[in-house]
């Protein structure tokens, strides 16, 4: 009896929470492949592919898959920006990490709360900053300047899930290591690296996310010279409508987020506390 | 040992520093007047911030803006506390409902204002569904949630992307309560009401603390769906600040960074006091226990 009410109840928040998140996406997909759907109708009147003999202007999917709406070239950029900004993040993050974690050291709460800085200052006074400074530098609407912008509002995702991998990481098992004669470098290969791997990946993944994501500061610091989904899907829909191919663009602009979902569930399990909660304030609670 | 410290830390101390303290300072310093790249340079004065306080549109803006991020954080605190407690009772056993519920963590902002402009704006789907069931005839008879002062557009696409962070958050800080404190809270013969009050509420405050500073914080700085869904002037302060960025006139740049400087230095001293009091909360809960 108690099995079927919990099972009841599951059911219940699983249906709701459908409904709410997912559900919407529905109208989307019709939209993306209506032709005709004028008020009243609840499904469009004249779907795309019953006229696409004779249709003379680009139809949604026809367009979004065209090279005109630069879907492909944003999707690349996307790519490309998100993966040097983690990568450049890991680099910067990885060694520092590593200090701030040693019991020798005095300050990391300051220097954590440091990190947080970028989550509270609203990101309008960032790009603007950055697109004043960068502009001078030559850096405004580059790959560069867009890479180093990024790098603020992704750092401290970073930077707490770094530290909380190497908070994990038990200097027992390592000093047994070289207690058994391993070298410093079968110590890091064998065992250092191995065990901290599945929580890089984690912190990767969290910076491909807010990467991927960053609308704002892509738009400002780009000058409209890289186009990024986000920003093409802001120009898009930036009028206030979603016509079919606004539509289709909508759908691509989910993909990325779908593959991470995947990946992250796979891999982070245990790391998700680091993503919700690592964002402390003040760091004060650990 | 100390200078390795340091060694390792200054790349990315460099660039923190650099990049946030040094951007807030050039917006500092221009909001009071120091702009050589436009040709201005009255250092320092306050003529910017004065000319921001004489304008009535501009108090409309601070309160629209405070408006939507109150009430959509609040929401969101409300229901994603609901989500968490819900995901609890249901547990690990239907993986299912851990995967679904994260969806809108991982999409831009915009996708979520797409979602909300196909369901509700007054031709949108709702409206469409309202006049099948004969409630409305025309589709200005749907009511103006999008494009409106009102932001319930706003604070939808809020709802939509955030009631999951509160709930991811509320439900990891929930899980990570040790059951021993509160079976011993029980053998000590504490209430039900006295369990929750004095064991798990210490317990989750400072990690929920943090998620309403977050989201509250993005909703005051957030550009896109205010820009897209709002209703015009009077804009909140993010959209003020764009449109006198990219205003002809260079002085008005000086105006935005105003606006810029001020929001920033209110949320500053927002989240500093809500940490100092959580602090205080803290100290008092262990003297008095």
């Amino acid at each position: 009896m108690k099995g079927v009410s919990h099972n009841g109840k599951a059911l219940l928040v699983g249906v709701g929470l459908y409904i709410v998140i997912l559900g919407p996406i529905i109208p989307v997909i019709i939209q993306s492949f209506a032709f005709q759907w004028h008020w009243p109708d609840l499904l469009p009147r004249v779907w795309w592919w019953s006229v696409r003999a004779d249709s003379t202007f680009p139809l949604a999917w026809d367009y979004v898959l065209s090279p005109y709406s630069h879907v492909f070239e944003a999707a690349g950029n996307t790519l490309f920006i998100s993966l040097s900004v983690t990568l450049l993040a890991l680099i910067l993050c990885l060694p520092a990490a590593r200090v701030l974690v040693s019991p020798h050291f005095k300050w990391k709460t300051q220097i954590l709360s440091l990190f947080t800085l970028p989550l509270i200052v609203p990101e309008m006074a960032l790009a603007l900053a950055f697109l004043a400074v960068f502009i001078p530098l030559g850096l405004a609407g580059t790959y560069t300047g867009i890479i180093v912008a990024h790098l603020i509002p992704v750092l401290p995702y970073m930077m707490r899930v770094l530290v909380s991998v190497y908070q994990g990481l038990n200097p027992a098992v390592v000093e047994q290591a070289q207690l058994l004669g391993a070298s410093r470098w079968q110590r890091l290969v064998h065992i250092t690296i191995p065990l901290l791997l599945p929580g890089i990946l984690a912190g990767c993944l969290f910076t491909l996310l807010v990467s991927s994501n960053i609308f704002l500061i892509t738009f400002l610091v780009g000058q409209g010279r890289v186009e990024t989904l986000p920003t093409l899907l802001f120009s898009k829909i930036g009028g206030g409508a979603l016509d079919a191919t606004a539509a289709g663009l909508t759908l691509i602009a989910m993909i990325p987020g779908f593959i991470l979902l995947l990946a992250t569930e796979r891999h982070i399990r245990d790391y998700q506390r680091v993503g919700a909660v690592g964002r402390s304030i003040d760091g004060s609670h650990r | 040992m100390s200078r390795q410290h340091w060694l390792s830390l200054s790349p990315v101390l460099l660039v923190m520093l650099l990049m946030t303290l040094g951007t807030l300072l050039f917006a500092v310093g221009q909001s009071l007047g120091y702009a050589p790249q436009y040709g201005i340079n009255h250092f320092p004065t306050l003529r910017y911030y004065e000319l921001l306080v004489a304008q009535p549109s501009v108090a409309m803006s601070l309160g629209l803006t405070l408006y939507y991020a109150v009430v959509a954080t609040f929401l969101a605190l409300v229901m994603g506390f609901l989500l968490a407690m819900a995901l609890l009772r249901v547990g690990r056993h239907h993986q299912w409902l851990h995967y679904v519920y994260k969806f809108p963590l991982m999409v831009p902002y915009l996708v979520g204002i797409a979602l909300v402009i196909v369901l509700f704006g007054q031709g949108g789907l709702m409206a469409r569904l309202s006049y099948a069931l004969g409630w409305i005839d025309r589709p200005d008879d749907f009511a103006a949630l999008l494009y409106s002062h009102y932001g319930w557009g706003i604070i939808l696409v809020y709802l939509w992307k955030q009631v999951p962070f509160m709930a991811l958050s509320i439900y990891v800080v929930l899980l990570g309560i040790p059951e021993q404190t509160q079976d011993a809270a029980r053998l000590l013969g504490a209430s039900r009401w006295q369990r929750w009050r004095y064991v798990v509420v210490p317990q989750v405050m400072p990690g929920i603390l943090s998620a309403v500073l977050i989201c509250f914080a993005f909703n005051v700085g957030a550009f896109e769906a205010p820009f897209i869904l709002g209703g015009g002037f009077p804009d909140t302060l993010p959209v003020l600040a764009w449109r006198l960025f990219t205003d002809p006139d260079y002085g008005q740049r000086l105006s935005g960074m105003a606006v810029l400087v001020t929001m920033g230095a209110m949320l500053l001293v927002t989240v500093w006091v809500a940490s100092l009091l959580s602090r205080r909360a803290n100290r008092w809960q262990r003297i008095s226990a």
